[in-house]
């Protein structure tokens, strides 16, 4: 314990939880369990019990609680006692996951993106959108996974808004690092993009936007569907209006308080469907799809269900960990819906 | 037993996936809402049906080991924190709706079922369960019953206990009972239902609970006046009534909660005002509209009057309700701890008791914010406090025993609808006398031979 004495919580944080339990019924691995400790207020009653010392860090319960939970942060709206546990679990994984401890998939993904040019390596064979200059002070957001797994996202932004500056030597955002226990990497890693895209920076995926509003403030960074104020017209297929879905990302909706935002795009491109439960996390979690494969598919099932009852043309993500769980777990249950960006489904309206 | 045992056993009887002994789970289950009550429970179980309930309790009987049924642990007087530690039964696992009837207006439900989830689903079939408790997104159904919870419709409608009709409960025997049912009218033997009801698990484990529901009201309105003083709004109120209104809500809130309400949520209240009175009633439109009317006329020509407004569309009665469900937690930002009491006087001693309770504060130095259901006469005042400052807690005792006194000199009672659990039984004897709790002691027996259940508690 003594190595680790210096290692806590910030106390007035975990001073704010009641314990009232109202984010019980928000939270995805309570409701698969239905347990306590896979609860925000029994991961809150856990951190206590480290912060105090009655249970050490290494105790394996705890440890399993720290990275079964998502991180989607749905408890933090519906909390009334406005707790930030966002910020309480990146410190305790912060903690659980240092050095020797953080999981090998973790490991390798903080290599992929260690610095800009193996970011910018990622995409080497991916046609992302060109670098260009231009005279306003907005800068795009490239991130890392979502330009090597869906370049077209870029493209379609930069067709979108010509006015945007473009720059492929930009490196990670550091949301990585922040989720998945280096706090500090995930600082200092926000605040190099920040000098590197001075002004205004725009991004196509709610993780990083709520990461970098988190450290850089919310004043420098647009979300996508936050920042487009364009008139769209509908679009048709076989007459009818497109039918459309959405599947809010949790640290753009729960972070950032954005989720009004893309609907209002989406109703003007066709007949907008609300997805049951589109603000629960879709399983994806950043990371967590690839440490927890298996927990990430149940979280996901009734999702899938419900979308492909709906019949949907399109399903909407604004975020790119997002898109890819969705479409995996469609593919695999052989729903017809396209999953694409809301900068994507933009470029393609008339 | 030793816990490697008592967790071997259990899982014996239940298989591995429904018991749980590691250090992280006993953790999270060693609280409940209450502040200030800790208590690791050696085990935890989660079964999945009546029988294996009923194994469970006949097992704790064998081996005299304390056992403590649990939902969603949101109870504000520590009646499911395993003080003796034993077994916690969580009743999580127990969340089917079995059965909505429109022709009887009943539901059947297991006793995991939240209490929002019922009224939801009973909504469909444009029905309605009546309690609304504060905590009803979260709290369940077995424990509104075990607790018999009260909410913010009592005065017109009544509480947990005017809606339960019958129950399958195991008792510390392990005998499985089924009490009432489906009936209206149903007079046959002593009322042991209503016994069991708000019983806080000390006389047996709900496993299926009957509950009555009422025709959803076609509309509602609501509306607010600001006063003086909480002793003003609390005269208003009791003319109301005496007027011979009886509407489905009448509830207020004092300064410091208004001013808390208003720096979280930001709803444009008038934070200058001593008192807020929250009006508002349901039913079909043409008599609500008149009773609202009538509440507005009344409060307008009451003593102390600042404002009345009634709320133009239902997005601004929604935000009114708000503001008075978030009344506790808005008050708990301002401070580390939050002590949350629960008195309830008659009405008409309504105003006598928010003054003494003002003085009570000032004579303890304390901020006491005091909000409640002003309609059935249930106060919560609420001590916001600094846990670490031990001399604050110490007043916050001492202002607490001020507070339950008042309660019961006033012809009120310890507590309204949170329940006695470990946090007011010290006070029980206060309310209740000698004789009624020893009758207590030996009703538990009866149940309960070996006290098994829930232990340190009701019937002690």
């Amino acid at each position: 314990m003594s190595a680790e004495s210096h290692e806590k919580f910030t106390q007035a944080k975990l001073d704010r939880c009641i314990s009232c339990g109202y984010c019980l019924p928000a939270c995805p691995t309570y409701q698969i369990t239905g347990e306590e400790q896979s609860s925000p207020r029994g991961r809150i009653t856990l951190m206590r019990a480290l912060q105090d010392g009655r249970l050490p860090f290494s105790d394996e319960g705890a440890q399993e609680q720290a990275s079964f939970c998502l991180g989607c942060r749905a408890c933090e709206p519906v909390c009334p006692a406005g707790v930030e546990y966002g910020v309480l679990l990146e410190e305790w994984r912060d903690i659980t996951w240092r050095g020797r401890k953080r999981p090998l998939i973790i490991k390798a993904l903080f290599q992929m993106v260690s610095a800009p040019w193996r970011v910018h390596l990622m995409s080497a064979l991916s046609p992302i959108a060109r670098k260009r200059k231009s005279s306003t002070d907005i800068h795009l957001a490239l991130g890392c996974f979502e330009r090597r797994l869906f370049p077209k996202v870029s493209r379609a932004v930069a067709q979108l808004a010509p006015s945007i500056s473009i720059d492929p030597s930009q490196g990670c955002c550091g949301a990585l690092h922040a989720h998945n226990g280096d706090l500090e990497g995930g600082k200092a890693l926000a605040k190099e993009l920040g000098e590197k895209l001075p002004g205004t920076i725009l991004s196509t995926a709610g993780g990083c936007a709520a990461h970098l509003s988190a450290v850089l403030g919310k004043e420098r960074v647009q979300e996508f569907s936050q920042w487009w104020s364009g008139n769209l017209k509908p679009m048709t297929r076989n007459g009818k209006p497109i039918r459309i879905g959405l599947q809010d990302s949790c640290h753009l909706r729960n972070g950032m308080g954005v989720f009004k935002e893309p609907r209002k795009i989406l109703t003007q491109l066709g007949e907008y469907v609300e997805v049951p439960n589109a603000q629960g996390c879709c399983g994806a979690a950043g990371s967590y799809s690839l440490l927890r494969s298996r927990d990430s598919k149940k979280i996901i099932a009734p999702k899938v269900a419900a979308i492909k009852e709906l019949e949907l043309d399109y399903l909407v993500s604004v975020n790119p960990g997002c898109t890819r769980q969705l479409k995996s777990a469609l593919r695999r249950a052989r729903v017809k819906t396209k999953v694409v960006h809301i900068a994507e489904l933009i470029a393609l309206a008339p | 037993m030793a816990e490697q045992s008592l967790a071997s056993a259990l899982t014996a009887l239940l298989g591995a996936d429904r018991v749980f002994a590691d250090s992280a789970a006993r953790e999270a289950y060693s609280r409940d809402a209450t502040p200030l009550f800790r208590g690791l429970p050696e085990v935890i179980v989660a079964p999945h049906s009546t029988q294996e309930v009923a194994e469970v309790v006949k097992f704790a009987r064998a081996t005299k080991t304390p056992i403590i049924a649990r939902g969603a642990g949101s109870n504000l007087c520590a009646a499911t924190v395993p003080l003796n530690g034993g077994i916690v039964v969580s009743m999580m696992q127990m969340k089917k709706i079995l059965e909505v009837s429109r022709n009887e207006m009943l539901a059947v439900v297991q006793p995991g079922v939240s209490t929002t989830e019922l009224d939801d689903a009973v909504a469909k079939e444009g029905l309605m369960y009546v309690p609304d408790p504060g905590s009803k997104t979260v709290s369940t159904i077995g424990g509104n019953a075990a607790t018999s919870a009260g909410g913010l419709r009592g005065l017109k409608y009544g509480t947990t206990k005017n809606y339960i009709l019958g129950l399958e409960a195991v008792l510390g025997t392990g005998e499985v009972i089924r009490t009432g049912g489906r009936l209206v009218k149903d007079v046959a033997g002593y009322d042991i239902t209503r016994l069991l009801i708000g019983s806080e698990g000390t006389l047996a484990i709900f496993t299926e609970i009957t509950t009555a529901l009422t025709p959803r009201p076609k509309s509602s309105q609501y509306g607010v006046a600001y006063f003086n003083t909480l002793a003003d709004a609390s005269v208003a109120v009791d003319a109301i009534v005496a007027a011979g209104i009886l509407p489905a809500t009448l509830e207020f809130l004092d300064n410091t909660c208004i001013k808390a309400v208003e720096d979280f949520a930001h709803l444009g209240l008038d934070s200058q005002a001593g008192a807020l009175l929250l009006f508002g009633d349901d039913g079909n439109s043409e008599s609500v509209a008149k009773t609202v009317g009538a509440m507005a006329d009344i409060s307008s020509s009451a003593r102390g009057v600042r404002a009345v407004t009634l709320a133009p569309d239902v997005a601004a009665a929604e935000a009114l309700l708000y503001a008075r469900r978030c009344s506790l937690p808005a008050l708990a930002r301002l401070g580390s701890m939050s002590i949350l009491e629960d008195i309830s006087v008659p009405r008409p001693q309504l105003s006598k008791a928010a003054e003494a309770i003002e003085k009570i504060s000032e004579k303890h130095s304390l901020l006491i914010g005091t909000f409640g259901h002003a309609g059935d006469g249930n106060l919560h005042p609420t001590i916001v406090l600094d846990k670490d400052d031990a001399d604050e807690v110490t007043r916050a005792e001492r202002s607490l025993s001020d507070i339950f006194n008042l309660a019961l000199e006033l012809g009120g009672t310890i507590t309204g609808e949170h329940g006695v659990g470990s946090a007011k039984l010290p006070y029980l004897r206060a309310k209740l006398g000698d004789v009624s709790l020893s009758l207590h002691h030996n009703i538990k027996s009866v149940f309960d031979p070996d006290r098994i259940l829930n232990p340190g508690r009701l019937g002690t």
